[in-house]
């Protein structure tokens, strides 16, 4: 009560009193600028500062009598900062003003002296500068012998005495403490750095004042303060590191372990990777092999191919071939190890990079496959397969890339790649043939194997000038391609008739097969800008494929060849192409219309062996072509984009469809050449749109592609009934009038509800026509086929990724000869994912697939249910360890399926594949793992 | 103390010497060229909500390599700016390319104390017209050479795209423009740093002479009239999405 009623008294005192001793909440500062002899100062700038954080509140310029004010500011400190280019500069420190208008009156301003003029002018351009109370020199603009200690170099540092012994002090007082980047190193006495440290390996020199060893220690500051002194590395001596490791067991005996570690500075990147498993990852992901190769992952301007496509290409170029990357096809069961190291060199003039890397894997699988081939409007024959097939690949891989800038306008990249790889191969097979009513009619045993090493050397060099004039560029590029291999084939088949008589026949045969590619190749570009928007480009190709083949088949324990399947023939391929292309490009419109004159020739000589004559029948043709090329690119307004472009190619027919070359290695199946074949000449239009919405990030792209090629080069079948051999396709290549296709796509992602539900369609549409001649009678075969997919994404919180989808294709293949057997054929997929963070640091994740094969003209109907599902939790300090326990194929049912229809057959195929097991892991994490949800899906 | 300030104003006295000569033959109009450095692996490790794993992997394969080069055009005069994107190929040899060109401007009147933007921003154009605020900057001690002329240090935060600037003005160029928004500083604005390195902008040619027309903005543009309230709200509402959905937001929007 009693406080109640004092309280407004109080106040109103207080109120009162503060009302009393306050200063005015706005003042007005103003002064006059005068030098010493009291003439006034004009156009000096003055900038008004707030004290605490040297903020800048206002600035002006002092008027012709040298008059400054800065009217109604709020009434607090100031720093007050005067400059004029005849004057040394002046601060003042401005307390806040007990009046309304805070007049500093005259306010004076120093001339600058000749003399001080020149000082002045040198410390301008020292390499120092002031941050609050720390003095930084630039230790790089200091020129110290190579080979200088720390201590060299801070004795040419001014203001920096170093004693005879070596104790360092400025501005009269000891530095006490000495830091590297920040960091203490042991001891106390900053010599052990100074004499010991390089001086190329730093940066900056930072001296400061830092409060005493005692006051941090206690957090009472006794006003006792020491000077330290901070050494900044440069770039280059920063070092960095991160690596994983990975080990992991399952039931079923599966296992799986991978490692990899990096290290790195400013310039050099150093990477080691390991693998091993037996579950079908038959190399490194994508994300391993991208931190394996580092900056060298994707290089720009890589290909040396000049021709219609604007300098040759001018993509990114992931070198994907021969890549360690997984590439496990579903099929069968693998085992797999690994490994290799990579280091890159990169000063921005300079790049280099060199890797290592050996892979291998040995591949078994089981596959039955069932196919029926049309043989006239009547007769159809049916093939049951049983493949057993083991494989094993190594290969040892050396690659190197070198790229220099000479200077602004020269550039060079060179390459290197060399491998060396083998492959063993068995194979074992039986085929059985039946007629129409299923009766069976032989089987066919095969039991191959296959051993192949090979050296493989590819290289290329690109030099590139930019000359003066805007625009204008020359490039020329070379290469050198070899591929050695050696080879040995062991066949054995077996051909049993169950009606003939001839109950049994059998081949056994061993060939050794070695071959010499060799490619040259140069091509050279030249840019000449017409105007700024019209460039006329000029390009020239050279290649020449030179292949060595000797082949000598022998019976099974005979030293005498059988001449009829073994020969040596020595192939040259010539290509030489003169093109132009003319080029538009202004405000989002990129056009260019081109031509090209080529000559592709090939020669061939064929004998029985090495040394032997050669035969009468060669081959020597040359095709003389002219070939157009059209490129228009639009970009409207809003994000859309219009491609349309025609391309024309001339594919020379292969040596082998020219004069074949014997095998048995499937006595059912031959292969007759055609001394007859001219080149293939297709035509491609392709048009495409696409749209991108940057503000919801909706994105939608349609395509379409229509392709006419005359002269198409088709494989005729002629099936007849041997009553030696059984059923026997004899398949002969012929240029037939004209086959086409068409196809389009669409694809489409957009977001419902922004960051939280996202809708992907797409979908497309094929058609396909080409001419085949089925035992003479020319059938018009046309397949049309339709997929689509769609995908739900749904983030309901940062915790919960939903997705769920389906894909589906369905094909339609129609026969002008026997209609009856019009294939309807039809995969669906319908998928669901999720990831679910439960609990802090732990995940479980889920992914479930249904997969539907049909082919209702045959009663096949398979579906493989597909369900996966993991619980991982991340531990220790600074996450740096990861358990998961993971079940693949919790249903037991994975195996892998195949249907296909083509010209005269239907096919489908069952092959094993790994199945249900049980997994636990633990991987370790240099770096920490990210213990959210990762909802973006780039890189 | 005394004895850094007394180094510090020898140091800012010699920056004015220096530009002395220059100021007495200025001519208050003229065109300033910046090279703009966009790094596109420093732009997204600036972003703190994309995982520290990720960011570094891009940082470790595209660092090096992640840099693109545009000319940008600033021409001024006592009391008007206009900063645009120049034509100009600033990477040789990336000539027979043309992107569409986007509507960009941006005019100041310091006098009459205007802004005037012109701009293509998520697939829209905008026009901006408001009175200027300029950022809160910091004046600092350090002094460096750009294009021949020695600058002043100045820092401010950029608490819309949570970025740290550091840019250079010149005494010497008494005219309180510069750069795209980095604008209200006692001289010309001449190097800008956004977020340490993810984006420089540098004058590299100051070409002081009599302008004729590039100060004007064309009459009729197409754009939503908008204020600096409402161009902020968007610059925020696209940030907050990009971030929930874990993606850079400069996509589609200047850095």
């Amino acid at each position: 009560m009693r406080i109640k009623f004092i309280l407004p008294f109080i106040l109103v005192f207080l109120f009162g009193f503060s009302l009393q001793a306050q200063n005015p909440a706005r003042t007005t500062i103003k002064g006059v600028l005068q030098d010493t002899l009291h003439a006034p100062i004009p156009f000096a700038t003055v900038m008004l500062l707030n004290a605490s954080d040297s903020a800048l509140i206002n600035f002006l310029s002092s008027n012709d009598k040298g008059e400054f004010a800065f009217s109604n500011v709020k009434n607090s400190k100031y720093l007050l900062k005067a400059q004029h280019m005849s004057y040394l500069p002046i601060q003042i420190i401005l307390s806040p003003s007990p009046t309304a208008i805070n007049n500093l009156q005259v306010v004076t301003m120093k001339p600058i002296s000749q003399m001080l003029m020149e000082v002045v002018i040198r410390a301008a351009k020292a390499p120092l500068r002031m941050r609050g109370d720390t003095v930084e020199y630039d230790a790089t603009t200091f020129k110290v012998p190579t080979g200088s200690t720390v201590e060299d170099l801070l004795r040419r540092l001014p203001g920096i005495n170093v004693d005879a012994d070596g104790n360092i002090s400025t501005q009269g007082k000891d530095v006490k403490r000495l830091y590297v980047d920040g960091k203490t190193f042991f001891g106390d006495d900053p010599k052990s750095i100074t004499k010991n440290l390089g001086a190329e390996a730093i940066s900056k020199v930072q001296v400061y004042t830092e409060k005493s060893e005692q006051s941090k220690l206690t957090g009472v500051d006794d006003g006792s303060k020491e000077k330290a002194m901070n050494l900044e590395l440069k770039d280059e001596f920063k070092k960095g590191s991160f690596g994983k490791v990975t080990l992991a067991a399952g039931t079923e005996e599966r296992w799986a372990g991978r490692g990899n570690y990096n290290r790195f500075n400013d310039k050099t990147q150093f990477s080691v990777i390991g693998y091993g498993n037996n579950i079908n990852q038959t190399g490194v992901n994508w994300e391993d092999y991208g931190e394996f190769k580092g900056n060298n992952s994707f290089n720009d301007y890589d290909n040396g191919d000049f021709g219609f496509n604007r300098n040759g290409g001018n993509y990114y170029y992931f070198d994907g071939n021969d890549s360690p990357v997984n590439n496990y096809d579903g099929k069968g069961l693998t085992e797999n190890y690994g490994g290799g190291t990579n280091y890159n060199f990169d000063n921005k003039k300079t790049k280099l990079n060199a890797s290592y890397f050996y892979n291998q894997t040995q591949l078994d699988f089981l596959q039955t496959s069932f196919r029926q081939t049309f043989v006239d409007e009547n007769n159809t024959f049916t093939k049951d397969d049983t493949v057993q097939n083991s494989d094993f690949r190594s290969s040892h891989s050396i690659g190197t890339r070198f790229e220099q800038e000479f200077d602004s306008s020269n550039k060079l990249i060179a390459k290197a790649n060399l491998r060396f790889s083998s492959n063993d191969n068995h194979v074992i097979n039986s085929q059985l043939f039946s007629d129409y009513d299923l009766q069976p009619y032989n089987s066919l045993n095969l039991n191959n194997t296959n051993n192949l090493s090979s050296y493989k050397i590819t290289s290329a060099a690109i030099y590139r000038h930019l000359f003066k004039k805007k625009g204008r560029s020359f490039a020329v590029s070379g290469g050198y391609n070899a591929n050695l291999s050696d080879g040995t084939e062991n066949y054995n088949s077996l051909n049993d008739f169950f009606e003939a008589s001839t109950p049994s026949e059998q081949i056994r045969q061993l060939i050794n097969n070695d071959k010499n590619i060799e490619e040259i190749k140069s091509s050279a570009l030249y840019t000449e800008p017409l105007s700024k928007k019209w460039y006329l480009e000029f390009f020239y190709n050279y290649s020449r494929l030179a292949n060595k083949s000797n082949r000598q088949a022998y019976p099974f324990e005979s030293e005498v060849n059988i001449d009829s399947l073994s020969n040596y023939y020595e192939q040259v391929t010539s290509y030489n192409r003169l093109g132009s292309v003319l080029r538009y490009s202004f405000n989002g419109i990129n056009a260019s219309l081109g031509f090209a004159g080529q000559q592709l020739k090939l020669d061939g000589q064929y004998a029985t062996d090495i040394g032997q004559p050669w035969d009468s029948v060669g081959v020597s043709k040359t095709y003389p072509n002219f070939t157009p090329d059209f490129n228009f690119n639009y970009e409207f307004k809003n994000n859309m984009r219009l491609e349309v472009g025609y391309t024309n190619s001339i594919t020379a027919p292969d040596f082998n469809d020219l004069v074949p070359l014997k095998n048995t290695s499937n006595p059912a199946y031959q292969i007759v050449g055609n001394s007859k074949l001219i080149p293939e000449n297709s035509h491609n239009v392709s048009a495409g749109l696409f749209y991108w919405n940057p503000s919801s990030f909706a994105n939608i792209g349609f395509n379409t592609d229509f392709g006419v090629t005359n002269n198409p080069i088709i494989y005729n079948q002629v099936t007849v009934f041997d009553s030696t051999s059984g059923m026997l396709t004899i398949s002969t290549p012929e240029n037939m009038e004209q086959s086409k296709n068409i196809n389009s796509w669409l694809w489409s992602n957009i977001p419902i509800i922004k960051t939280k539900l996202t809708i992907d369609v797409n979908g497309g549409t094929g058609w396909d026509y080409s001419p085949t001649r089925i035992n003479d009678i020319l059938d018009n075969s046309k397949s049309t086929s339709f997929r689509l997919g769609g995908n739900i994404n749904l983030t309901p919180n940062a915790k919960l990724v939903f997705s769920a989808g389906f894909w589906g294709n369905f094909s339609k293949v129609k026969y002008t000869i026997n209609a009856e057997h019009n294939q309807d054929y039809f995969n669906y997929q319908l998928r669901s994912s999720i990831k679910w963070q439960f609990v802090t640091r732990m995940f479980f994740e889920s992914n479930f697939n249904y997969s539907v094969y049909k082919n209702d003209q045959y009663g096949f109907d398979q579906a493989v249910p597909l369900w996966n599902a993991s619980v991982r939790r991340i531990i220790g300090k600074n996450n740096k360890f990861e358990m998961r326990l993971a079940a693949f194929d919790i249903l037991n049912k994975n195996v892998n399926v195949n249907q296909y229809a083509t010209k005269n057959y239907v096919q489908a195929s069952n092959t094993n594949t790994l199945a249900r097991y049980f997994m636990l892991s633990i991987s370790y994490n240099m770096k920490g793992f990210e213990s959210k949800i990762q909802k973006n899906r780039f890189m | 103390m005394k004895r850094n300030t007394q180094i510090f104003l020898i140091t800012m006295i010699g920056c004015l010497i220096l530009g002395a000569n220059k100021i007495s033959a200025q001519t208050t109009e003229g065109t300033i060229r910046y090279l703009r450095t966009q790094n596109w692996a420093k732009m997204m490790s600036g972003l703190d909500y994309i995982s520290k794993n990720q960011r570094d992997r891009m940082m470790y394969m595209w660092g090096n390599r992640s840099e693109w080069k545009t000319y940008t055009l600033l021409h001024f005069n006592a009391t008007e700016s206009k900063y645009e994107d120049s034509e100009e190929e600033a990477e040789p040899g990336n000539e027979g390319w043309s992107n569409r060109k986007e509507l960009f401007f941006m005019k100041r009147d310091f006098k009459a104390n205007t802004l005037y933007d012109g701009m293509y921003l998520l697939g829209k154009n905008y026009l901006i017209h408001d009175t200027i605020v300029p950022p809160v900057w910091k004046i600092l001690n350090d002094m460096k050479e750009v294009a021949g002329h020695i600058c002043m240090n100045a820092s401010s935060v950029d608490t819309l795209r949570k970025q740290s600037i550091m840019v250079w003005f010149a005494l010497d160029m008494p005219i309180p423009t510069g750069p795209d928004r980095f604008i209200g500083l006692p001289g010309m604005v001449l190097e800008v740093d956004i977020n340490n390195g993810a984006a420089i902008m540098t004058a590299d040619k100051i070409d002081l002479k009599p302008l004729t027309s590039e100060l004007n903005v064309p009459e009729k543009i197409k754009g939503k009239k908008i204020n600096t309230a409402e161009y902020t709200l968007i610059v925020e509402k696209q940030m907050k999405e990009r971030k929930a959905a874990e993606e850079p937001w400069f996509w589609g929007m200047r850095y």
